[in-house]
């Protein structure tokens, strides 16, 4: 909970729910927990403005609140909302996933948080209903949307249990339903008013955050070895969906024997040498261990282990780009020797002395190393003079990356907020005369009164909205890249707790 | 010394001893009570020709801490000679080129001096890395980029190797003495690379997180490319993952996200 991550929080909300929602945020960030009766005092707004913010907050899950006696105490999730900048990522997995169909429950389920299946799949039915492109059938939706809850990317929303007054939610176990594609028939012709389907969803982000931690492991593998040794990787992670909870610091070992018959769809090099694989993974990136002999050997693959390795990956490109090679060069030095002196230092790192130096007390500066002084008793006298060992705390360093990756998310939002409110005019012309020219295509008016409508933008206008666009779109997939690092961070973290 | 020369009487053996004693022939020794005597090489012994006694005690200090060198103040101490005259003494032995002062790369101020023909240790010339006491970072940096072109060239072999993946990682090994001699061919190196210096090198690809080592059945340590886990993360990307400005940023103030310069000329490319 720093000061960096009300920043960012606070430009999240004001991007997807504008000012007031921001407002309530704030309050809410800063004083932790809070009745509805204070953030009225607090933030000078109108009672019904709160209540709305509350409402909107509560719905995206991104407060929660809780009873003491008859005041209901609001509290923020700031976790929950940097998932907001998420939302791009999940589509693009659903849809290399399960293809564009489940995309498209997805989208319109994040967009209205929790709904229940029917009104689900009949929304999205006449969302799309007159685009001819993606050819929606009713069948295919109601069958995508039973293989998501199968997989676990939807679950049952948390079910309200009323008793005085103030309802709690409580988490109901999911159960896949059967959906009957008459019913559905007959909801989209009808009202929707009428259908008596009272299960809510919403999407699991658990599930689909499982799915990215074992993408970065499989491509860290892939970089340090090859293609099989990340399909290896692939398959016991696979494996270890069966016998362990998912989010285990360590799986529950898996016998060889058991990992050989899932390699023989791999390929032919992989069937031959499944276990010098293993022994190149295990020696080379630490993600995997052999635990025992039974079975032909058993491997157990080290989640906790992996993410550290990735976190220090992330720490020392930082680090590298931050002050240099050669002060990256020292970092490593003093995490692999866990307790260093300051000539040892520049022995190792074969520096001059002057710059190891400098390179050190910088690190220090900027918090990547920390520095243990050594004080003698007063007994040795008044020489004595203290030791000073330096060394990483990398859940220190992970904080500090953690926070600067916040700060940067923080400028980039608002760096893209001030250039669109500098563009506001442009864009917006743009985007009319795109939308008359779409509307004008469809009534089939001729070519020529379609060119007065495209001339009505002059060249300058163009070139200057396409490179106001070309920027947006750079800031918009940098948000997209520093939300990755923020998850490697994110997961390094709750192994932590 | 009376048991090696049984001709003699103790009192003739003295007065002998003491006499060549006197004309520096022979080094005494004192090892646990019982005297020893030494013959001095005959170089040493022409190079201190024509010496006064202050000089020959000085000289032996120094020949006695051999490539080491010996420190100013322990010569003062163990030869009881005060300060201006050992100075004197000193002078005037460098002046004749039988001993020589050298800097010791550990502590730039202190002076050590040893003999005029020796080279001096390790541990005072710093070894290869030095140059007249500096440190040659040039050379330690050319090294190193030589050395890490070496190990990648061999890196892919582990890349869906058909004869599986151990053998690849062996072939994409590299020993030391295998790397030294890559060194030594390219004749990048003036001076004389040992093998420890070779290891040195590659022990900083290891922490420039380029390399990884491993260590033979045989005892050799071997070392391999290797690619870092993951691609630069989204923090590096953007111009505040480097700015050196970053902690002094802030929403409003004289540097904010919005007026800055370095995210202008980020969008601009």
């Amino acid at each position: 909970m720093s000061r960096q991550l009300g920043r960012v929080v606070s430009q999240i909300l004001n991007r997807y729910f504008g000012e007031i929602v921001e407002k309530v945020g704030n309050d809410l960030f800063m004083y932790g927990c809070k009745p509805m009766g204070m953030i009225i005092k607090s933030t000078g707004l109108p009672r019904t403005q709160v209540i709305e913010s509350l409402r909107t907050l509560l719905k995206f899950d991104l407060a929660t609140f809780e009873a003491k006696d008859v005041i209901v105490d609001y509290k923020l999730q700031p976790e929950n909302i940097l998932l907001l900048i998420r939302y791009p990522r999940y589509l693009l997995q659903m849809k290399t996933k399960y293809g564009s169909e489940a995309e498209m429950l997805v989208e319109e389920l994040l967009q209205q948080a929790s709904c229940t299946a029917t009104v689900l799949i009949v929304s999205v039915m006449n969302k799309y209903k007159d685009d001819k492109e993606k050819n929606l059938n009713i069948v295919k939706l109601k069958d995508t949307f039973i293989s998501l809850a199968t997989a676990g990317y939807i679950q049952q929303a948390p079910v309200a249990e009323i008793n005085n007054e103030i309802p709690v939610l409580v988490p109901v176990a999911t159960i896949v339903p059967d959906l009957d594609v008459r019913e559905l028939i007959n909801a989209m012709n009808s009202n929707l008013n009428n259908v008596s389907d009272n299960i809510y969803w919403k999407v699991n982000y658990d599930r689909f955050h499982l799915d990215f931690r074992d993408e970065v492991m499989i491509k860290a593998v892939t970089r340090r070895i090859d293609d099989n040794a990340g399909e290896l990787l692939k398959l016991m992670l696979e494996q270890m969906y069966l016998s362990s909870s998912s989010w285990a610091s360590d799986s529950s070992p898996v016998p060889l024997t058991d990992l050989k018959d899932g390699c023989q769809r791999i390929g032919e090099n992989m069937k031959n040498h499944v276990e010098q694989y293993l022994r190149v993974i295990e020696e080379s990136t630490g993600f995997i261990r052999r635990t025992g002999d039974a079975g032909g050997g058993q491997y157990s693959v080290r989640i906790q282990h992996a993410l550290i390795q990735l976190v220090e990956a992330v720490c020392d490109h930082t680090v590298t780009e931050r002050l240099g090679g050669k002060a990256a060069r020292i970092f490593r030095l003093i995490r692999s020797k866990k307790y260093l002196e300051e000539d040892d230092i520049q022995k190792n790192a074969m520096l001059p002395n002057k710059e190891c130096k400098e390179l050190t007390y910088k690190l220090l500066e900027e918090h990547f190393i920390s520095v243990q002084p050594m004080r003698k008793t007063a007994s040795a006298g008044g020489m004595a003079k203290a030791i000073y060992l330096y060394h990483v705390k990398l859940h220190d360093v992970a904080h500090v990356v953690r926070d600067m990756c916040y700060r940067s998310l923080h400028n980039v939002m608002s760096v893209s907020r001030h250039r669109r409110v500098l563009n506001a005019r442009l864009l917006e012309k743009k985007r009319r005369v795109r939308t008359i020219v779409h509307g004008m295509r469809l009534r089939g008016e001729p070519q020529q009164n379609i060119d007065d409508v495209l001339d009505t933008l002059t060249p300058p206008e163009v070139t200057s909205a396409a490179e106001a666009e070309r920027r947006l779109s750079t800031l918009a997939a940098s948000e997209l890249h520093l939300d990755r690092a923020l998850f490697i961070l994110t997961s390094y973290f709750t192994y932590q707790r | 010394m009376a048991a090696a020369v049984p001709e003699l009487t103790s009192a003739e053996l003295v007065a002998a001893i003491n006499k060549l004693l006197q004309q520096g022939v022979f080094d005494l020794y004192n090892q646990g009570g019982s005297l020893l005597y030494r013959l001095k090489n005959q170089n040493s012994k022409q190079a201190i020709k024509g010496a006064d006694n202050e000089e020959k005690v000085v000289y032996n200090l120094i020949e006695e801490a051999g490539n080491k060198g010996i420190w100013i103040r322990d010569i003062r101490i163990r030869s009881n000679l005060a300060n201006t005259q050992l100075t004197k003494v000193l002078k005037s032995l460098e002046g004749k080129k039988v001993i020589k002062a050298v800097k010791c790369v550990n502590a730039s101020k202190k002076k050590v001096y040893m003999l005029f023909n020796l080279e001096p240790d390790r541990s005072v010339s710093g070894g290869a890395w030095y140059q007249d006491q500096d440190f040659e970072s040039e050379f330690v940096d050319i090294l190193n980029r030589q050395c890490l072109r070496f190990l990648q060239q061999r890196a892919d072999k582990i890349k869906n190797n058909p004869r599986g993946p151990i053998v690849g990682r062996t072939q994409s090994y590299a020993t030391a003495a295998e790397v030294q001699k890559y060194i030594t061919d390219l004749g990048i190196s003036k001076v004389k690379l040992e093998v420890e210096d070779v290891i040195t090198i590659l022990n900083t690809l290891v922490y420039d997180g380029k390399a990884e080592s491993n260590v033979y059945p045989d005892g050799n340590r071997v070392y391999r490319a290797i690619e870092s886990l993951l691609p630069p993360p989204g923090l590096v990307q953007v111009p505040c993952g480097v700015c050196p400005l970053i902690h002094k940023c802030n929403s409003t103030g004289l540097i904010t996200p919005q007026d800055c310069k370095y995210m202008d000329e980020w969008l601009e490319q």
